[in-house]
Protein backbone atom coordinates (compact mmCIF):
# COMPACT_ATOMS: atom_id res chain seq x y z
CA UNK A 1 0.00 0.00 0.00
CA UNK A 2 2.89 2.39 1.26
CA UNK A 3 5.00 1.46 -2.27
CA UNK A 4 1.54 2.06 -4.38
CA UNK A 5 1.06 5.91 -2.34
CA UNK A 6 4.68 6.19 -3.36
CA UNK A 7 4.46 5.24 -7.00
CA UNK A 8 1.30 7.43 -7.02
CA UNK A 9 3.22 10.52 -5.75
CA UNK A 10 5.69 10.00 -8.47
CA UNK A 11 3.13 10.07 -10.85
CA UNK A 12 1.79 13.13 -9.62
CA UNK A 13 4.71 14.80 -9.77
CA UNK A 14 5.19 14.40 -13.31
CA UNK A 15 1.75 15.21 -14.18
CA UNK A 16 1.24 18.60 -15.35
CA UNK A 17 -0.82 20.79 -13.81
CA UNK A 18 -2.49 23.66 -14.13
CA UNK A 19 -0.37 26.86 -14.53
CA UNK A 20 -0.28 29.18 -11.36
CA UNK A 21 -2.70 32.19 -11.05
CA UNK A 22 -2.59 34.86 -14.08
CA UNK A 23 -0.04 33.04 -15.61
CA UNK A 24 -0.04 31.21 -19.26
CA UNK A 25 1.67 27.82 -19.04
CA UNK A 26 2.56 28.19 -23.06
CA UNK A 27 3.67 32.19 -23.27
CA UNK A 28 6.31 33.56 -20.71
CA UNK A 29 4.70 36.52 -18.62
CA UNK A 30 7.05 39.38 -20.48
CA UNK A 31 6.14 38.09 -23.71
CA UNK A 32 2.46 38.15 -23.22
CA UNK A 33 2.18 41.05 -21.52
CA UNK A 34 3.97 42.88 -24.63
CA UNK A 35 1.82 40.44 -26.70
CA UNK A 36 -1.56 42.18 -25.66
CA UNK A 37 -0.11 45.42 -24.99
CA UNK A 38 0.88 45.47 -28.75
CA UNK A 39 -2.66 44.08 -29.95
CA UNK A 40 -4.55 46.63 -28.07
CA UNK A 41 -2.48 49.52 -29.61
CA UNK A 42 -3.02 48.08 -32.53
CA UNK A 43 -6.96 48.38 -32.03
CA UNK A 44 -6.31 52.23 -31.24
CA UNK A 45 -4.57 52.31 -34.45
CA UNK A 46 -7.50 51.03 -36.01
CA UNK A 47 -10.05 53.70 -34.57
CA UNK A 48 -7.66 56.36 -35.76
CA UNK A 49 -7.34 54.64 -39.34
CA UNK A 50 -11.34 54.48 -39.00
CA UNK A 51 -12.11 58.39 -38.67
CA UNK A 52 -9.39 59.05 -41.45
CA UNK A 53 -11.47 56.81 -43.65
CA UNK A 54 -15.11 58.31 -42.82
CA UNK A 55 -13.24 61.72 -43.64
CA UNK A 56 -11.53 61.09 -46.86
CA UNK A 57 -13.43 58.20 -48.35
CA UNK A 58 -16.99 58.58 -46.53
CA UNK A 59 -17.09 62.15 -46.92
CA UNK A 60 -15.08 62.75 -49.64
CA UNK A 61 -13.07 64.95 -48.08
CA UNK A 62 -9.34 66.30 -50.44
CA UNK A 63 -6.52 65.00 -49.54
CA UNK A 64 -4.74 67.13 -48.07
CA UNK A 65 -6.84 69.86 -47.31
CA UNK A 66 -6.82 72.95 -50.38
CA UNK A 67 -3.85 75.11 -49.52
CA UNK A 68 -1.87 72.76 -47.22
CA UNK A 69 1.04 70.32 -48.29
CA UNK A 70 2.67 67.38 -46.59
CA UNK A 71 6.55 67.32 -46.60
CA UNK A 72 6.27 63.56 -48.32
CA UNK A 73 9.71 63.66 -49.45
CA UNK A 74 11.03 64.77 -45.32
CA UNK A 75 9.08 62.15 -43.86
CA UNK A 76 10.14 59.74 -46.97
CA UNK A 77 13.80 60.29 -45.29
CA UNK A 78 12.31 59.96 -41.82
CA UNK A 79 10.66 56.65 -42.81
CA UNK A 80 14.28 55.48 -44.38
CA UNK A 81 15.85 56.58 -40.93
CA UNK A 82 13.30 55.03 -38.72
CA UNK A 83 13.40 51.38 -40.84
CA UNK A 84 17.12 51.80 -40.45
CA UNK A 85 16.51 51.55 -36.96
CA UNK A 86 14.70 48.56 -36.65
CA UNK A 87 17.79 46.88 -38.52
CA UNK A 88 19.76 48.42 -36.08
CA UNK A 89 17.62 46.65 -33.18
CA UNK A 90 17.79 43.64 -35.03
CA UNK A 91 21.63 43.62 -35.03
CA UNK A 92 21.94 44.36 -31.66
CA UNK A 93 19.24 41.40 -30.89
CA UNK A 94 21.92 38.67 -32.85
CA UNK A 95 24.29 40.22 -31.13
CA UNK A 96 23.55 39.23 -27.54
CA UNK A 97 22.55 36.06 -29.09
CA UNK A 98 25.83 35.02 -30.12
CA UNK A 99 27.30 36.86 -27.15
CA UNK A 100 28.99 39.84 -29.29
CA UNK A 101 28.66 42.51 -26.62
CA UNK A 102 30.29 45.60 -28.35
CA UNK A 103 27.81 44.75 -31.39
CA UNK A 104 24.47 44.92 -28.41
CA UNK A 105 25.92 48.07 -27.40
CA UNK A 106 26.46 49.55 -30.79
CA UNK A 107 23.16 48.44 -32.25
CA UNK A 108 21.02 49.46 -28.97
CA UNK A 109 22.90 53.02 -28.98
CA UNK A 110 22.35 53.48 -32.63
CA UNK A 111 18.92 52.50 -32.22
CA UNK A 112 18.37 54.79 -29.72
CA UNK A 113 19.63 57.65 -31.53
CA UNK A 114 17.86 57.01 -34.73
CA UNK A 115 14.40 56.85 -33.29
CA UNK A 116 15.44 60.19 -31.18
CA UNK A 117 16.36 61.37 -34.66
CA UNK A 118 13.10 60.32 -35.79
CA UNK A 119 10.94 62.15 -33.69
CA UNK A 120 13.13 65.19 -33.55
CA UNK A 121 12.73 65.41 -37.48
CA UNK A 122 8.83 64.82 -36.57
CA UNK A 123 8.29 67.73 -34.20
CA UNK A 124 10.28 70.10 -36.45
CA UNK A 125 7.98 69.03 -39.12
CA UNK A 126 4.52 69.42 -36.87
CA UNK A 127 6.58 73.31 -36.11
CA UNK A 128 6.74 74.41 -40.02
CA UNK A 129 4.14 72.57 -41.76
CA UNK A 130 2.20 75.41 -41.46
CA UNK A 131 -1.42 74.39 -40.46
CA UNK A 132 -2.46 73.41 -36.88
CA UNK A 133 -4.48 70.42 -36.02
CA UNK A 134 -8.06 72.42 -35.17
CA UNK A 135 -7.74 74.31 -38.98
CA UNK A 136 -10.06 71.52 -40.40
CA UNK A 137 -11.00 67.93 -39.89
CA UNK A 138 -7.90 66.67 -42.46
CA UNK A 139 -5.61 68.19 -40.42
CA UNK A 140 -6.66 66.92 -37.31
CA UNK A 141 -6.83 63.57 -38.48
CA UNK A 142 -2.81 64.27 -39.41
CA UNK A 143 -1.95 65.14 -36.32
CA UNK A 144 -3.76 62.83 -34.26
CA UNK A 145 -3.16 59.61 -36.40
CA UNK A 146 0.77 61.02 -36.62
CA UNK A 147 1.19 62.25 -33.79
CA UNK A 148 0.00 59.31 -31.88
CA UNK A 149 2.22 57.00 -33.64
CA UNK A 150 4.81 59.75 -32.59
CA UNK A 151 3.73 58.79 -28.76
CA UNK A 152 4.17 55.30 -29.51
CA UNK A 153 7.99 56.29 -30.96
CA UNK A 154 8.31 57.81 -27.90
CA UNK A 155 7.55 55.21 -25.43
CA UNK A 156 9.65 52.59 -27.14
CA UNK A 157 12.81 55.15 -26.93
CA UNK A 158 12.18 55.48 -23.20
CA UNK A 159 12.15 51.15 -23.39
CA UNK A 160 15.29 51.54 -25.38
CA UNK A 161 16.99 54.05 -23.75
CA UNK A 162 16.71 51.50 -20.55
CA UNK A 163 17.82 48.56 -22.77
CA UNK A 164 20.84 50.63 -23.59
CA UNK A 165 21.93 51.62 -20.81
CA UNK A 166 21.35 48.43 -19.17
CA UNK A 167 23.64 46.77 -21.83
CA UNK A 168 26.22 49.39 -21.03
CA UNK A 169 26.14 48.10 -17.46
CA UNK A 170 27.15 44.60 -19.04
CA UNK A 171 22.99 43.11 -17.90
CA UNK A 172 22.90 41.06 -20.66
CA UNK A 173 24.17 37.16 -21.75
CA UNK A 174 23.31 34.77 -24.35
CA UNK A 175 21.37 33.07 -21.89
CA UNK A 176 19.50 35.90 -20.61
CA UNK A 177 17.97 38.56 -23.36
CA UNK A 178 14.54 38.74 -22.67
CA UNK A 179 15.39 42.01 -22.01
CA UNK A 180 16.28 43.32 -25.17
CA UNK A 181 14.10 41.12 -27.07
CA UNK A 182 10.74 42.46 -25.79
CA UNK A 183 11.56 46.10 -26.31
CA UNK A 184 12.87 45.15 -29.41
CA UNK A 185 9.30 43.07 -30.52
CA UNK A 186 7.78 46.20 -29.47
CA UNK A 187 10.15 48.64 -31.63
CA UNK A 188 9.43 46.69 -34.80
CA UNK A 189 5.86 47.37 -34.09
CA UNK A 190 6.08 51.15 -34.01
CA UNK A 191 8.20 50.61 -37.25
CA UNK A 192 5.65 48.65 -39.04
CA UNK A 193 2.61 50.95 -38.12
CA UNK A 194 4.42 54.44 -39.69
CA UNK A 195 5.32 52.59 -42.55
CA UNK A 196 1.13 52.13 -42.42
CA UNK A 197 0.61 55.40 -41.13
CA UNK A 198 3.21 57.10 -43.85
CA UNK A 199 1.85 55.06 -46.79
CA UNK A 200 -1.60 56.21 -45.82
CA UNK A 201 -1.73 59.87 -44.67
CA UNK A 202 1.43 60.65 -47.21
CA UNK A 203 1.40 58.54 -50.11
CA UNK A 204 -2.34 57.23 -51.10
CA UNK B 1 2.99 30.07 -39.15
CA UNK B 2 5.11 33.19 -38.85
CA UNK B 3 3.69 35.00 -35.50
CA UNK B 4 5.58 38.92 -35.30
CA UNK B 5 4.31 38.52 -31.39
CA UNK B 6 6.43 35.50 -30.51
CA UNK B 7 10.03 36.54 -31.05
CA UNK B 8 11.88 39.21 -32.38
CA UNK B 9 13.35 37.47 -35.06
CA UNK B 10 10.08 37.23 -36.60
CA UNK B 11 8.98 40.71 -36.23
CA UNK B 12 11.71 41.66 -37.67
CA UNK B 13 10.69 39.42 -40.48
CA UNK B 14 7.33 40.33 -40.55
CA UNK B 15 8.68 43.94 -40.70
CA UNK B 16 10.60 43.01 -43.78
CA UNK B 17 7.15 41.74 -45.73
CA UNK B 18 5.47 44.98 -44.27
CA UNK B 19 8.54 46.58 -46.18
CA UNK B 20 8.08 44.63 -49.26
CA UNK B 21 4.64 45.47 -49.82
CA UNK B 22 4.61 49.13 -48.81
CA UNK B 23 7.06 49.74 -51.39
CA UNK B 24 4.95 47.67 -54.11
CA UNK B 25 2.29 50.00 -52.73
CA UNK B 26 4.00 52.73 -53.15
CA UNK B 27 5.98 51.51 -56.77
CA UNK B 28 2.00 51.12 -57.94
CA UNK B 29 0.67 54.28 -56.83
CA UNK B 30 3.71 56.59 -58.16
CA UNK B 31 3.42 55.12 -61.67
CA UNK B 32 -0.27 55.54 -61.77
CA UNK B 33 0.02 58.92 -61.05
CA UNK B 34 2.98 59.46 -63.44
CA UNK B 35 0.95 57.77 -65.98
CA UNK B 36 -2.41 59.88 -65.93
Amino acid sequence: MEAASIAHAGAHDEHHGPPEANRSSRVEAPLLGMLLFIISEVMVFGSFFTAYFFIRVAAGAPWPAPGDHLPVEVAGVNTAILVSSSFTMHWAQHSIKNGNRFGLKAGMLTTFLLGATFLFIQLNEYANIGFAPQDNAQATVFYSLTGLHGAHVFIGLLLLLFVTIRSFRGHYSPEQYRGVEVPGIYWHFVDAMWLVVYTTVYIL
Amino acid sequence: MLNPLRSEAEAFRFLLYVIAVVAVIIGVVLLLRAAL
